[in-house]
């Protein structure tokens, strides 16, 4: 087993296993995901600021078990910094806060491939900054049909006086945010907004869109998740790798790309590999930051 | 950093205030399990339920009561147990400082951490740093939920520590406990006494180790995570089924701008 | 004195001191119940589907362990009893401790042990007091009781064995893990901050603390029993001392002490 301690703003971290392969059949090791991490991380930080996280550790890789941790593990170094979340009057759990380098990687070391955030903040657990909807499309559709769906969306939610912007999942689907940032918002707002949304897309678009969660009204549509807007939801934070065969990542695109994918049928252009997503962030910088500054008002509330 | 507190107020000193939260300082390690349906696997809720017609009764339709006779209650609002010391809900008041090392352990409660709210960060450094030099800690009184509580507001690595004090009355006499021999002087000890003291004196010292809290850990839990590990490997989860989908509407408002919006998006 | 709680040995090297455990704490307060607002009727608390939304009797309750949202591992009521140590009814002292006082953080709950008279090794508890206080130490122990493991100390105060059951470590929350960051103080502000909790510290006298807030709450429900209107006073808070005014707030209060 390799052991690397490094040194990163005067913290130790002891670095394991890095030559594990934990996208065994792309071939990517722990060390290019601590890599990759430790590029994308200007990006991808003030997306993580004060939230807490929720950690989907893969220590054996993506073809092998996961777990799903909300605690923020007990053996973490002190400077570790964690909030406390109380979920549903629940006893208050101490959750992981990455606002650094140090901590992104330390969460990396424990093989975290996806990190998971809530729509608000720690400090404000029922503020949300942004109101989500979450398009996951059933068998047989595909990313086409979520591109379709989300362009519908961007169209209505602008009518509505409301910008938005996109990101795909890593997956299929696609999530499509519009900004808040006003201390008034509640996800009780955010999730009666995006319910009454998803409604009358379902009502317009029915062979298209569903916002019924039954599995099996899913089949061959895209399902409008409306319910993400909640506080004990998380979503794939952006810039996050995902554990799919290949690493690929929760990325940003412009509505210009969007319309291009559908324009020209290529949903390859969605998806969005490790190496690529680093290539487009340095370039063109953090195409998701004004989801965390744009503030607006949901009208008719 | 933001942490979200369980109580926030002020922590005050004489003429300074500092406003902060009080957050927990201990986490029961335990591994927590949901209740769930057997039949469907659904999440079972805890919800208090009316014995007339067993309906589920939200949180806005209960009071709080005191039994005074057979079904007799007197109801106590939350406004009205405020009213009881309206000065102390939101101020922890330090009324005099102590040597915490004075304090028998068995007064201990519960441990918490203080943190600043914004603009209280220079005073409570400050409050932190008195504190250490001097090696004292503070005593107050302040309400928290139902109840009244006696704190010592010490110093620790940096941040205030508050430990709940249970009051004198709660803290029963060890009288009685220990035999009437071993009150007894130590000249009257027997030889034979002296020389098993000698032999449990030297198992003692043989048996002496440095205090390392960390080596003891808890058996239960590290069981428990074991058999989730194995069952994990074994079985597949079980899936909570969706909730039904609810009627997709909302405020007769709304809809109606989003419909009109709509009707817009489609003339394109 | 009160009741017994539980029995067993201390055991230290193949050496027994049977004892019986009591409290020594008793906090006794005023109970509430719910009430449902309309009919003043009591409430009962009950596990409700949440898709059903219907009482769910116990023989129809599993317990889930979340591996991810929405998804459980089953986990049997037999399962777990297995892992539930028995209880053994022996205090195992693992180790003696050089310590005059443990971090305070650590301590849980504690008990006062009293000497297992109807056994005749109960003699040696005297002698345990007297060892212990001779050499300054404390008994790191570990015994389960009542279906969970602990971990303690036990402890000789004056004639008398204390047993304290302990948090374990990663139950307890780093000090630096809260994130906070120094202030810079000034020296003057120091000096003058110490100088006022030298003036307003004495000596710990716990009787003079009394639960006040327990007998207004009595006094309060026996007015409302009579039928009296109660006057509704809103919660003061205090006005946060400005950083730029803490010199002269520190100022006026040593003046004041004086």
């Amino acid at each position: 087993m390799s052991r690397r301690v490094v040194e990163i703003n005067g913290r130790r971290l002891s670095l394991a296993n890095l030559e594990k392969d934990l996208y065994p059949s792309y071939g990517f090791t722990k060390a290019r995901i601590l890599e990759y991490y430790r590029r994308i991380a200007p990006y991808m930080l003030p997306h993580l600021q004060g939230r807490a996280l929720t950690l989907k550790r893969y220590p054996d890789g993506v073809a092998k078990e996961f777990f799903f941790e909300k605690r923020c593990p007990s053996h973490r170094p002190e400077w570790v910094k964690t909030a406390q979340v109380a979920i549903n009057g629940a006893e208050p759990i101490f959750a992981c806060v990455a606002e650094d380098l140090e901590t992104l990687l330390w969460a990396e070391n424990l093989a975290s491939l996806e990190l998971h955030v809530p729509l608000a903040r720690a400090a404000t657990p029922d503020r949300p900054d942004a109101m989500v909807f979450d398009l996951d499309p059933g068998e047989p559709a595909g990313v086409p049909e979520s591109a379709k769906v989300a362009l519908i969306l961007r169209d209505l939610l602008s009518r509505m006086g409301l910008e938005s912007m996109g990101k795909t999942s890593g997956k299929k689907g696609l999530h499509v945010y519009v900004p808040l940032n006003r201390t008034e918002a509640t996800f009780e707002q955010t999730k009666t907004f995006s319910r009454a949304v998803a409604g009358i897309l379902q009502r317009h678009y029915p062979d298209l869109v569903t916002a019924n969660m039954a599995k099996e009204e899913r089949r061959s549509k895209v399902f409008i998740n409306w319910s993400q807007n909640d506080a004990k939801k998380t979503m794939i934070c952006v810039y996050s790798l995902r554990a799919e065969e290949r690493p690929s990542v929760s990325f940003p695109f412009t509505w210009d790309e969007l319309e291009d994918a559908v324009r020209l049928a290529d949903p390859a252009l969605l998806k969005v590999l490790h190496d690529e997503a680093v290539r487009r962030a340095e370039e063109r910088g953090d195409r998701f930051r004004d989801v965390l500054s744009r503030a607006q008002i949901l009208p008719h509330l | 950093m933001a942490v979200r507190g369980m109580w926030s107020g002020t922590i005050s000193f004489s003429l300074v205030a500092i406003p902060v939260y009080l957050v927990k300082a201990v986490e029961p390690g335990r591994i927590s399990f949901r209740l769930l349906h057997t039949r469907e696997y659904s999440p079972l809720a805890r919800r208090m339920v009316c014995p007339e017609d067993g309906a589920a009764v939200g949180w806005d339709e209960i009071v709080r009561g005191y039994e005074a006779g057979p079904e007799q209650f007197i109801v106590v609002t939350d406004e009205e147990l405020a009213s009881l010391s309206p000065e102390r809900s939101r101020t922890i008041e330090i009324s005099e400082f102590i040597d915490l090392a004075d304090v028998d352990p068995v007064y201990f409660d519960r441990p918490y951490y203080l943190v600043p709210a914004k603009g209280g960060e220079k005073a409570y450094s400050l409050l932190v740093e008195v504190l250490r030099r001097a090696n004292k800690a503070g005593l107050a009184k302040f309400v928290f939920g139902e109840r009244e509580y006696l704190v010592a507001v010490s110093s620790r690595d940096g941040a205030l520590a508050v430990i709940t004090l249970h009051y004198h009355d709660a803290v029963r006499s060890e009288e009685g406990m220990a035999p009437k021999e071993a009150m007894a002087p130590k000249e009257a000890m027997a030889a034979a006494d002296e020389a098993e003291v000698e032999r449990i004196n030297g198992v003692m010292k043989a048996m002496l180790g440095e205090f390392d809290p960390a080596k003891y850990a808890d058996s239960r839990k590290h069981a428990i995570r074991e058999l989730l590990a194995s069952k994990a490997h074994a079985q597949a989860p079980v899936e909570a089924p969706a909730l039904p989908g609810e009627e997709a509407e909302g405020p007769a408002d709304l809809v109606a701008a989003l419909e009109e919006s709509m009707r817009q998006v489609k003339a394109r | 004195m009160g009741a017994t709680i539980w029995k067993g040995a201390i055991r230290f090297n193949g050496i027994d001191v049977p004892v019986k455990l009591h409290t020594a704490v008793s906090e006794e307060r005023i109970q509430f119940h719910l009430l449902h607002r309309s009919d003043k009727a009591r409430l009962r608390q009950q596990m409700i589907c949440a898709l059903e939304k219907e009482p769910v009797p116990p023989e129809e309750q599993a317990r889930g362990f979340e591996v991810e949202e929405g998804k459980y591992l089953i986990v049997e009521p037999g399962e777990i009893d297995s892992l539930t140590p028995e209880s053994s009814r022996v205090i195992e002292v693992q180790e003696f401790v050089k310590s005059s006082r443990i971090d305070p953080f650590y301590l849980d709950h504690v008990y006062y042990l009293e000497p297992d008279s109807a056994n005749v090794l109960s003699k040696r508890y005297g002698l345990v007091v007297k060892a212990l206080q001779d050499l300054g130490a404390v008994g790191i122990c570990t015994w389960s009781m009542r279906k969970r493991s602990h971990f303690g100390a036990l402890q000789a105060t004056g004639t008398t064995l204390r047993l304290w059951t302990l948090r374990y470590a990663d139950e307890i929350l780093p000090a630096a893990s809260l994130g906070l960051k120094e202030a810079v103080l000034s020296e003057k502000e120091l000096s003058i901050g110490s100088e006022l909790i030298a003036k307003m510290s004495g000596p710990f006298v716990p009787a003079k603390y009394a639960d006040e807030h327990e007998k207004k709450l009595r006094d309060l429900i026996e007015r409302k029993a009579r039928g009296e209107k109660i006057e509704i006073r809103p919660p003061r808070e205090r006005q946060a001392t400005q950083e730029d005014k803490l010199l002269e707030a520190l100022e006026a209060s040593l003046k004041k002490a004086a």
